[in-house]
Formats: C-alpha cells, sequence, structure tokens
C-alpha cells in the first residue's frame, strides 16, 4: 500500500503501521472519507468469492466456500434415523458450525470460541426456516425410516464474515449432496445397494431410486455490513468488524425474499433508510452468489 | 448441541451389509493394494505452506485421501501461569472433523497423538531461540485415508519453517504396515486395519537423526531392518520434496 507510493524512505511506511495500531478508528475513518477501505475496496463491494464442490471424498455432499480469506468446509453425512411419531414422513437436519484452533489466534484449544453456537444457531435457524430443503424429501419408508443429514461447516480461516461464508458453503454442500441408492432389508435395517454386485437375487428393491439428489427450493445467501457514522461496509474483514461493532446481517432467498435480517445490538443504531441501502446491497450480492454456485456445479458436472 | 440431537435420534450409516474381508495376500509374493500402487511406492504427496492467513504460519498436506491443515501460531505469551523457563515451550493439539472418518463420529483418540506430535516436533525445534514463550502447533484432520500421524508430523514442519521458527532441519515422517510377509509403506486404512505390525519413522533428513521411531506388533527382526530402511528413503525423499515445496513459497513473488 504505502510502498507502492514512494520508494523514498522507510519512516513514512513505519509511521503508517504505527497509526493503523495506535488510532485505528481514526486511520479507517480517514479512508472512509475518500470512499475507499485499507484493501482497496470500495465500500459496497464485496470480497472475492470462490466455491469448490466435493472438496471431502468421506462425506455425501461437501464444499469449500472461500470469501477473501475466511474459509468454510461444509460436509454433509447421511445417517437413517427413525423418524418421530409426530412427523413419521419427514427426515432431520442437524447443523453444527465449528471453529476450530487452526483458524484463528483468539481461539485455544478447550476453550470454543463465544461465537461459534451462535453462528450455528443462526445457520439452523436461516435454513431450516426458508423451506430450502423439504424435510418430506428426506423420508425413506413413512414412520419407519428417514434421512438424519448432518450438516459440519469448519472455519478453516477466520477473516470476517463468517456467517456469510459458512451460509454459502452450507447451501453449496445441499446443492453437491448425492443420496444414496439404499434398499429395507429383512431385520428392518437400511442398507446400501451396492453398485458392484447390483445383479445379485437376494437384494430387495431399492426404496429410493429416484432420489439421488436432493430438490432445493429458493436458496438463502447472505450479505453482512457493517454500519458506521452513515456509511456502511459490505462484507467486512475481521479487522475492520472488531473496530466498528455495529452490523447487519440480511439474509435474501434468490426471489429477493426476505428470509432474515439480523442486527445483533451494537452501539450504532440502525435508521430505515440505512437498512434499505444494505437489503439493495444483499440484493446485488444474491446475483452474484447465484452465479458463483452455478459456476461451480457446472464446474463439477464437466468433470 | 446438534451431536446431543443426533444421540437421542439413535441413527446409524447404512452398510452394504457385508464383511469386509481380509485382502487376499497370504500366499501370494505380490499383493493388489487398493488403489492400484506398488508395495514399496508412496502416495503422491501434496504440499502447500500458507492455507491460513491469519496464522504465523501454516501448511496444508495432502496425501491421497489424508487431508491436513496445520496452523502454527506465535512465539507469543505463555497462556498458563507457567514455571520461568530459559527455553520456549511447544504446545500441540490435533484435533478431527466429524467427517474425517468413513462413519461419523468414528474419530480416534487425538490426546496421545497431540503428544506424539509434540515428540516428534521437540527435538528438531531450537526451543532456545524463543525464550519464555510458546509456540503453538494446532491440526486438524479434514479426512482420514491412513498414515495420518506421519502426514500430520510432515505437515506441522512444513508448517513451522512457513511460520519463521528455528529448526534444526525440517521432520519428514513415513509408516510401514507388516501384512503376513509382505511391507507395505504409507499404508491407507483398509490396509491399517488390517496390519500384523506397524513401524513408523520420523526423523530429519539433511541430518540423519531420528526424533521420533514406534515399532508396533509381530516383527521379526531382519523384518524391522528392512522396513526401517524403506522409511528412512521414504523420509528422504519427501524431505526433498518438502524442500522444494519451501523454496518455490519463497521464491514466488508477495503481493
Amino acid at each position: 500500500m504505502a510502498a507502492a507510493s514512494g520508494t523514498n524512505d522507510l519512516s513514512s511506511e513505519m509511521e503508517l503501521d504505527a497509526f493503523r495500531r495506535l488510532f485505528p478508528l481514526s486511520f479507517h475513518e480517514r479512508h472512509l472519507l475518500e470512499s475507499i477501505r485499507p484493501d482497496g475496496r470500495p465500500l459496497g463491494r464485496a470480497r472475492d468469492t470462490s466455491l469448490s464442490l466435493g472438496a471431502v471424498a468421506s462425506a455425501n455432499g461437501s464444499a469449500l466456500a472461500k470469501i477473501g480469506c475466511t474459509t468454510m468446509l461444509a460436509a454433509i453425512k447421511l445417517e437413517v434415523m427413525t423418524p418421530t411419531v409426530e412427523a413419521p414422513d419427514e427426515g432431520c437436519i442437524a447443523i453444527d458450525f465449528h471453529m476450530p484452533p487452526i483458524c484463528s489466534p483468539l481461539i485455544r484449544p478447550g476453550r470454543p470460541a463465544e461465537v461459534a453456537p451462535v453462528i450455528s444457531k443462526q445457520l439452523s435457524d436461516t435454513i431450516l426456516s426458508s423451506g430450502t430443503i423439504d424435510l418430506k424429501e428426506l423420508c425413506l419408508v413413512s414412520g419407519k425410516a428417514a434421512w438424519m443429514a448432518y450438516l459440519d461447516i469448519y472455519c478453516l480461516d477466520a477473516d470476517g464474515a463468517l456467517f456469510d461464508a459458512a451460509l454459502l458453503s452450507a447451501v453449496a454442500a445441499f446443492s453437491h449432496l448425492q443420496i444414496p441408492v439404499v434398499s429395507l432389508n429383512d431385520d428392518g435395517r437400511i442398507v446400501l445397494v451396492s453398485e458392484e454386485n447390483g445383479g445379485s437375487m437376494k437384494e430387495k428393491e431399492p426404496v429410493n431410486k429416484e432420489k439421488i439428489k436432493l430438490k432445493m427450493n429458493s436458496q438463502p445467501f447472505s450479505l453482512t455490513c457493517i454500519l458506521h457514522k452513515n456509511y456502511i461496509l459490505a462484507d467486512p474483514i475481521s479487522e475492520e468488524e472488531s473496530i466498528m461493532e455495529t452490523y447487519l446481517t440480511v439474509v435474501l432467498d434468490t426471489n429477493y425474499q426476505l428470509v432474515s435480517l439480523n442486527k445483533p445490538g451494537g452501539p450504532g443504531l440502525a435508521s430505515t433508510s440505512s437498512i434499505q441501502d444494505c437489503i439493495a446491497l444483499a440484493q446485488k450480492r444474491v446475483k452474484e452468489l447465484q452465479q458463483i454456485l452455478s459456476e461451480a456445479i457446472s464446474d463439477m458436472e464437466v468433470d | 448441541m446438534a451431536g446431543k440431537l443426533g444421540a437421542a435420534a439413535a441413527t446409524y450409516s447404512p452398510s452394504t451389509g457385508q464383511r469386509r474381508k481380509r485382502p487376499t495376500i497370504q500366499t501370494g509374493s505380490e499383493l493388489a493394494r487398493p488403489d492400484g500402487r506398488g508395495l514399496h511406492q508412496c502416495r503422491p504427496a501434496f504440499l502447500k505452506t500458507g492455507a491460513v492467513n491469519s496464522a504465523s504460519g501454516s501448511a496444508y498436506a495432502e496425501f491421497g485421501n489424508t487431508k491436513v491443515i496445520v496452523s502454527v501460531f506465535g512465539p507469543r505469551e505463555s497462556k498458563k501461569a507457567m514455571m520461568y523457563s530459559n527455553a520456549g515451550r511447544l504446545n500441540c493439539n490435533v484435533s478431527y472433523t466429524t467427517f474425517a472418518s468413513p462413519v461419523r463420529g468414528q474419530t480416534p483418540e487425538t490426546k496421545d497423538l497431540s503428544s506424539m506430535l509434540h515428540k516428534a516436533l521437540e527435538g528438531a525445534i531450537i526451543l532456545k531461540s524463543f525464550p519464555k514463550t510458546t509456540v503453538d502447533v494446532f491440526a486438524l484432520v479434514l479426512e482420514s485415508g491412513g498414515s495420518d500421524l506421519p502426514v500430520i508430523t510432515s505437515c506441522a514442519s512444513l508448517a513451522l519453517a512457513d511460520a519463521g521458527i528455528m529448526l534444526y532441519d525440517i521432520v519428514a515422517s513415513v509408516s510401514v504396515s507388516c501384512i503376513g510377509k509382505n511391507l507395505l509403506i504409507d499404508p491407507v486404512s483398509e490396509e491399517e486395519v488390517h496390519q500384523d505390525g506397524a513401524l513408523m519413522i520420523t526423523c530429519m533428513p539433511s541430518r540423519n537423526e531420528v526424533t521420533q521411531m514406534t515399532v508396533t506388533g509381530e516383527w521379526s527382526t531382519t523384518k524391522i531392518n528392512e522396513a526401517m530402511q524403506l522409511c528412512l528413503d521414504a523420509c528422504s525423499k519427501l524431505g526433498k520434496i518438502m524442500r522444494s515445496c519451501l523454496k518455490e513459497a519463497a521464491s514466488a513473488p508477495q503481493d
């Protein structure tokens, strides 16, 4: 940054670094006056985002999402469960978000991060309430067997906007999910139908011949924005999150319907107009993310 | 949270309903390995430094289906109220993702892996170079595909080098399984399940020093010698790959 402007002396660069550490707020505000952020982005732009599907071979569905440096690995494992009496033809989804100590210097083993359960809860609320996945799709034999989908999301590198990246990786993992073909054996247990010895006569008819891919309705995507004075900063990095503490997360589905809006306190208050600005930014972001997801899916189909 | 929910629902993962057979190798001189490798051929290794930006140093290692990320933090203030020490401290922690193993939740005990990793690396680090402080080495196994500990150890030493921690030499680690009369280098999980004995060597290839060696199971002396030689050769090859990975990272233009 500073090195590019002049090769003249090291001292100006040192001062800049010291200024950044000693007065982080004024350092950022000086940038905001010029409508730019320390990493060179305009205020409303999110970082470069990439997705790759099928990163984990031992899972039924998986995806790796990267937003800038923030990296999330989501994987789904399917297991069989007995449905509850209240909902005999519905499966279940269990969502867990983990922050292992590798992802940030602030997390030590044995002392889990406070934000992890919060994000975990937010993710399950968003995914289960948005109607993206019809739990009836996970049913195998009504009243007897259904899929339990364990979705585990690991943060591999934490650099801000954790919820956005986690949700993106979760949605991508569901689009990659492949449901194995299974049949019901004589003991009433579900067994896999192996492809190699499909000719063996003993095996029963598969119970789910058709459902190899999970059908998804409108998918949710999110954008987190920092509200600071009159500025709105989209997709903050962790440095910005630690300095300016008021943020707002907007979740929209692909029809731009609002799924969730979350502003967990903070010293700043949000005005109606700034909330509307955030939603407008989120709409633009949803378009980008949809494009990235469909590219990732078509990339995988080519391979 | 969700784990408890899962336990209450008593789920199981569907199997093919067939017993896994021991690979048919007893009599034959050449057995076929599940991935079609030769007996003395290691899996292709992919190594990359700088996988985690927020760490002081990090590395990603992929050996076949075994995928590991290691982050190094520090040297930084020792957290616990510890005695004064002129030498630095090393703190290691290994964990597994819930989807690392084929069946969810069947991950190995990580306490002993952490302590094995600590012992393997301790001898290679110049602890005197960071007195009174701690270096944290955290490993996460994304996918467990066999020979996990050797991959973790090698990856951790690469991450330490990436973090600029002073080392006597990089540490390379390779294991060998003994099945019947055969020695299989760099075994995958299926082979590890059926092994009669295992031998692992962790060494510093350019100094020709071994930092850790474990032998388990049934071995004859000649077999041990043979296996050790195999491991040491493989370690020096792996050491070269690790070195070239570090050189590549250092010569790449920094942005």
